[in-house]
């Protein structure tokens, strides 16, 4: 049988959304299906078994199935791992609730600080000492190791994080003792800090181990669900699994390492968004996935993803390569109230699916975004999904009014138009976090909205920013789905080696690398053995007396002289672009090196199937719109299924379609592309706040 | 003038707007500074004010700025007639008496931002610079008798004039700091974080023309009313509280005294009956004073309320001059963030009887440690300042937190492994500090151990700390929590307690310093304290069990 199809799964908090690609025709299937989050693997399988009857296609013609998980982000916020025990240097147990001294909020005192997933009683404390050029203080007392596994075992632990001080800089203690615990307790879950991150900063890398491990029973259960019931389902392609770093593994990597799929379900729809810029010559972009709870954003330049090597979840700093996605608690569903001051809020509390917004009848009695909508006639007021899905726009109504208007003293329009206003502005907020805060003019990108409220509110988003262009994709809600199939393999290693950028360390720094390249290896070797893979070089550095660290490319995995001045004279040109000096005259230290390791997979087809014909038979409805600095206008509604390709029109225009609805403010002009995607012209854009 | 009136839909996306300008200057501050207190501990933060000087949005990464950032702008206009400052104007200044300061080390850069001709508001950024000259390193000890000794003090003076830098000043700023490369990158990002703002007000003006200014008055009117209001919800009456600060000798006191009035929607705090100001740096500035009321305030009513001078404007402050909590020229304040631990404990306490419910009892503040000395591995000299965490007062429903920073402060650590690879010292232990919370049904939050040993010759430190002697009150029959001290070789037969003010004592090679941070008061009687947190306590080894007592105080060095 050929291999001809390729099966992405995106699991949600709500939805499972499953996209098959015909990589011959281009024919895409889209299905979803209800998350199950007592045994997420049992919906998934379901869906699978679904999707493949629609598409009428035999099991083992997928040639490749991905899938995006948010288990491990769950088992985190839900605390849903396993009892861990931590094996640390003597004197040092209680790093791990220490933590950076701060409390979690500076005002709000009824905030605690996280309880790790290690208690204290699993905490056992062994004499060794590693200094931090690596040498060592004080040998590891072995025994001690031996009676702690068993003392764990005893308690309870079900997984073991190993943490000792300046593991990064010599992992041999690390190492022996995993050996002890392998040896005394074969199965074991265990990990060491310098396997996971051979990083210095003690309580990030003890953290990020500690949380590691303790999900590591966790997804090792799961994997084996999934992996089984997909060997049933008689698919013989081995399943890949997406990574917050936006590229895709084997279970047995994730096994390893469930840590680096936190971000895995955003990083779909941003992979998904680099590869249909890729695809229609879009490659500065800025991600805009607004759902009914939250909100992500990332910045696109050039086609490659902004990445970050620390991100906070479920309290803990998890150190871990990723993508820079920035999330904000307010979506379609977000609640407006009044504050006690008499200032209109919009969220961070949500409706959610269930009451869900007032206008959708399921009980909901406070206002939302969407009921603000469906108020001035953006949304549908009969029903949402095509058809399939009635709505009462008086019930939105009379929330609005019960809830804001008397308490504010305004009426209907201004009350439901002010939700808009407030939460736009809160998403322009958001962009601002992952653009300007970051030294990059939000203008120079085009805004690609996606999930079931971006095309929404995308086009006021892009005026307040002033930036010049929305890019619709054809299938908003499916991007993330489908960025799963254009997923590279990708694996990144990192390694402290705090030394001068001098050739005196040209030694040590090439041992280091030579580490990394071990790593990068073995990890191809189980990833894809024989594929032509990239390796990518990273150096951060910095001056001597900083603390905060820029990367600078490293031309080869192997220093000399020449080389190593070449990387300093770019450090120094790196620090003026980004701070607007460089202090040539002041030593140069090297804190981490990197390595990134990445196989190509070949990219899916566009959507071969895009309706032609004529606009007008594509409108299906006129109705009264509310727009900023309008008001209400007479608007054609366009189905978006019937919008032929190659064709142009202009705001005020609504635009429907199964998965969302797009709203372009008149006087902006839409281009539809030969594959269905809008690209909208924002006319405004010079009076936008950038400056 | 009269203004126009907008609706508070207007004033709150203004206020988003107003938010973000402040958070993208503390980014351009955080990015481009050059010392890792700013960059990695980001004690610093920016602030946007109306062009009257009132704070309407401060982005805050330590609290004590939240009061360091009010009289800001007031103290530059104040020196300089309005129409003598010109755009691209900036002014720096940290003079606690004469500058808006609190304290020496922190530095004011307040810029002016002009739209069609006129001032329409102001943007100002404070940054902690870790050496501005004085009689120690780090220009922050506890020894320091006067506040000559403590470092450069600065005026509101021109550092900027039509947007070139005012090297007049510049140059001398530079050469007082034993750091000057330092003082050059984190002054310059500060003019680059104004920079940022002044462009993205303008941006807001050009966009809202007309309707800025009501809309921004309309926001503190809101915010006023919504503080107002909450002041409004918690049980009128005149509550008194006081508490003690280590005195100028050992055995020595001295009082805060508090007289808290909540009347209709406002309170007005009155601490005379204070104690006259201390000849040692632990006077606490009017700045500091301000940033704690407004600190605690919000942390107890509403944790929530924007930090702009709507509801700054609900509360009353009233403190006789020369007394701990109002000293006078040139009484020495370098260590008032220590001190100002003790003082949020008087006002959280004197709050807490207005509202029982939410009550918390009083915490213990985090110690200061400065070491310095030769570093053999690279020639050179180093400064290590750190403030070591204590814990927070235990609450009616729950315990106090074990190890964070409290009330007005909130720096955080530094790794043990940043400081082992950077300085000639090795950590021996970094540890909660069993027993240090003060038992009750709720427990107070346990202080911290760290041991640091010398590994070379030459180290001295100096030190500072409160509540060494007093210990942090507990409430509702909750036990004090445990005192902190500092320990020069434990367990050794060289073992000694030092002073809670110590200037240079010597470190001789392998010696070993323990800091031992003082714990949070307990909450209700420790005899109430539930069955599973008692044995919860016990499992994890944090109170020795106790028949009468439920649990106790270890008493190795509490009592």
């Amino acid at each position: 049988m050929q291999h001809k199809a390729w099966l992405g799964i995106d699991t949600g908090g709500t939805f499972t959304d499953l996209v098959l690609v015909d990589v011959e025709s281009g024919a895409q299937w889209l299905h979803k299906t209800p998350t199950t989050p007592e045994d997420a693997s049992r919906g998934i399988l379901g869906g699978m078994e679904e999707i493949l009857r629609l598409a009428e296609l035999d099991p083992s013609e997928l040639a490749l199935v991905c899938h995006g998980t948010t288990l491990a982000t769950n088992a985190v916020l839900e605390r849903k791992w396993v009892r861990t025990g931590m094996i640390t240097t003597d004197g040092f147990r209680d790093v791990i609730e220490l933590a950076r001294q701060r409390r979690p909020s500076f005002f709000n005192l009824d905030l605690e600080k996280p309880a790790p997933p290690s208690s204290r009683d699993l905490r056992i404390e062994v004499a060794e000492r590693i200094a931090p050029d690596g040498a060592v203080v004080t040998p590891l007392d072995e025994a001690t190791v031996r009676t702690a596994v068993t003392q764990l075992k005893a308690r309870g632990a079900q997984a073991i994080s190993i943490c000792f001080l300046h593991a990064y800089a010599n992992q041999t203690h690390e190492r022996r003792a995993a050996e002890i615990v392998r040896e005394i307790w074969p199965d074991a879950f265990v990990c060491t800090s310098s396997d996971i991150l051979a990083e210095f900063r003690e309580y990030e890398r003890f953290a990020t181990s500690t949380v590691n491990a303790s999900l590591l029973p966790v997804i090792d259960r799961y994997l084996e669900r999934f992996e089984r019931g997909v060997a049933a389902l008689g698919i013989s392609a081995p399943p890949t699994i997406m990574q917050s770093n936006g590229g895709a593994v084997s279970p047995a990597a994730v096994r390893r390492a469930p840590i680096n799929t936190f971000f895995s379900g955003p990083a779909g729809g941003v992979i998904g968004a680099v590869g249909l810029g890729a695809a229609v010559d879009v490659k500065d972009i800025i991600t805009f996935d607004m759902g009914g709870t939250s909100t992500d954003v990332a910045l696109i330049r050039n086609g490659v993803p902004a990445k970050h090597n620390v991100r906070e979840m479920g309290g803990f700093p998890v150190r871990t390569r990723t993508l820079d996605i920035h999330t904000i608690g307010a979506g379609g569903g977000s609640i407006a109230w009044v504050d006690p001051g008499g200032l209109l809020k919009v969220g961070p509390q949500s409706a959610g699916a269930m009451p869900g917004p007032a206008a959708y009848g399921k009980g909901g009695e406070r206002p939302t975004v969407t009921d603000a909508n469906m108020v001035l006639g953006r949304l549908n007021q009969k029903a949402l999904l095509q058809g399939r899905m009635e709505v009462f726009p008086e019930l939105g109504r009379k929330a609005i009014e019960t809830h804001l208007c008397e308490r504010l003293g305004m009426d209907l329009v201004r009350a439901a138009s002010g939700i808009i206003e407030i939460v736009n502005v809160n998403m322009m907020g958001a962009v601002r976090v992952i653009s300007v805060e970051r030294g990059e003019d939000p203008r120079d990108f085009a805004l690609m909205p996606f999930g079931g409220a971006g095309p929404l509110h995308a086009a006021d988003v892009a005026v307040m920013m002033g930036m010049p262009r929305v890019f619709v994709p054809q299938r908003p809600g499916l991007l993330s789905a489908m960025g799963l199939l254009h997923a590279d393999a990708r694996g990144d290693f990192s390694l402290t080696r705090l030394v001068l950028a001098h050739p005196s360390s040209i030694g040590v720094l090439n041992a280091g690398l030579g580490e990394l390249e071990r790593r990068g290896a073995a990890w191809l070797e189980q990833e894809a053995a024989g594929a032509p893979a990239l390796f990518e070089w990273q150096g951060d550095l910095r001056y001597f007396g900083q603390n905060f660290e820029l990367p600078a490319i490293l031309p080869t995995g192997r220093l000399d002289d020449e080389t190593l001045a070449s990387v300093v004279a770019r450090f120094h040109a790196a620090h003026a672009a980004a701070y607007g000096y460089a202090m040539p005259d002041r030593p140069v230290e090297i804190v981490n090196l990197r390595l990134a390791v990445t196989v190509q997979r070949p990219i899916p087809p566009l959507n071969a199937h895009v309706p032609r014909g004529a606009l007008r038979d594509a409108v299906i409805d006129e109705r009264d719109v509310w727009f900023f600095g309008a008001g209400f206008a007479p608007t054609p509604v366009y189905d978006r299924d019937r919008v032929p390709a190659e064709t142009r029109f202009q705001g005020p225009a609504i635009v429907e379609q199964m998965d969302t609805t797009t709203v372009v403010p008149p006087g902006a002009t839409v281009d539809v592309d030969s594959a269905g995607n809008l690209m909208i012209e924002i006319p405004t854009a010079s009076e936008g706040l950038m400056q | 003038m009269t203004m126009k009136r907008v609706d508070s839909i207007t004033a709150e996306v203004v206020s988003r707007h107003l938010l973000s300008i402040a958070e993208e200057m503390a980014a351009t501050l955080i990015r481009t500074s050059f010392s890792p207190n700013i960059k990695e501990r980001a004690d610093c933060s920016t602030a946007v004010f109306d062009a009257k000087g009132r704070v309407i949005a401060q982005a805050q990464r330590v609290p004590i700025h939240l009061g360091s950032m009010i009289g800001a702008v007031h103290a530059v206009t104040a020196r300089f007639p309005v129409e003598e400052i010109t755009p691209g104007d900036m002014f720096v200044a940290n003079d606690p008496y004469s500058g808006g300061g609190s304290h020496l080390p922190d530095i004011n850069i307040i810029a002016p931002v002009f739209w069609r001709g006129h001032i329409v508001a102001y943007v100002a950024n404070i940054a902690h610079h870790a050496d501005v000259g004085g009689m120690v390193p780090g220009s922050e000890a506890a020894v320091c008798r006067s506040i000559f000794q403590e470092g450069l003090r600065i005026p509101p003076v021109r550092i900027m004039r039509g947007g070139e830098i005012n090297r007049d000043v510049f140059d001398i700023i530079l050469l007082n700091s034993r750091t000057a490369d330092e003082r050059n990158g984190d002054l310059r990002a500060q003019f680059a974080s104004n920079v940022t703002g002044i462009r993205a007000m303008e941006g807001l003006f050009a966009r809202y023309g007309d309707d800025t200014e009501p809309a921004i008055e309309a926001y503190v009117d809101f915010t006023r009313r919504r503080f107002a209001a909450a002041i409004g919800r918690i049980k009128p009456g005149v509550y008194l509280m006081e508490d003690f600060l280590d005195g100028d000798a050992p055995g020595e006191t001295a009082r805060i005294a508090l007289k808290l009035t909540i009347e209709g929607e406002r309170m007005a705090l009155d601490f005379a009956g204070s104690a006259p100001q201390l000849s040692w740096a632990r006077n606490i500035p009017h700045q500091a004073l301000i940033a704690t009321v407004y600190t605690v305030a919000k942390s107890l009513l509403d944790p929530d309320v924007p930090a702009n001078a709507g509801y700054f404007d609900t509360i009353t402050i009233s403190a006789p001059q020369g007394t701990v909590v109002q000293p006078v020229a040139p009484a020495p304040v370098g260590c008032r963030s220590i001190s100002a631990g003790v003082l949020g404990d008087v006002i959280a306490l004197a709050l807490s009887q207005a509202m029982p419910e939410r009550a918390i009892a009083g915490s213990g503040p985090h110690h200061l440690a400065v070491f310095a000395g030769p570093d053999p591995r690279n020639d050179g000299y180093f400064v290590n300042y750190e403030t070591i965490a204590g814990g927070m007062g235990a609450r009616p429903n729950r315990d106090g937190i074990d190890a964070v920073r409290v009330h007005a402060s909130g720096a955080s650590n530094l790794p043990v492994e940043a400081l082992e690879h950077a300085y000639p010292l090795r950590i021996e232990r970094y540890a909660i500090r069993d027993g240090s919370g003060g038992p009750g049904e709720r427990r107070g939050g346990a202080g911290v151990i760290r041991e640091y040993r010398a590994l070379a010759e030459g180290i001295t430190v100096s030190l500072s700390a409160e509540r060494q002697s007093v210990p942090a009150p507990g409430l509702a029959g909750g036990a004090h929590g445990g005192l902190g001290v500092f320990v020069l070789d434990p367990g050794t037969p060289r073992e000694r307690i030092l002073g809670a003010a110590e200037a240079d004592v010597a470190l001789p090679p392998h010696s070993v310093l323990s800091i031992r941070t003082p714990g949070g008061g307990g909450y209700g009687p420790p005899a109430h304290r539930p069955s599973t947190l008692m044995d919860k306590d016990i499992r994890e080894d944090r109170v020795s069990p106790s028949p009468a007592a439920g649990a106790v105080l270890d008493t190795e060095d509490a009592a």
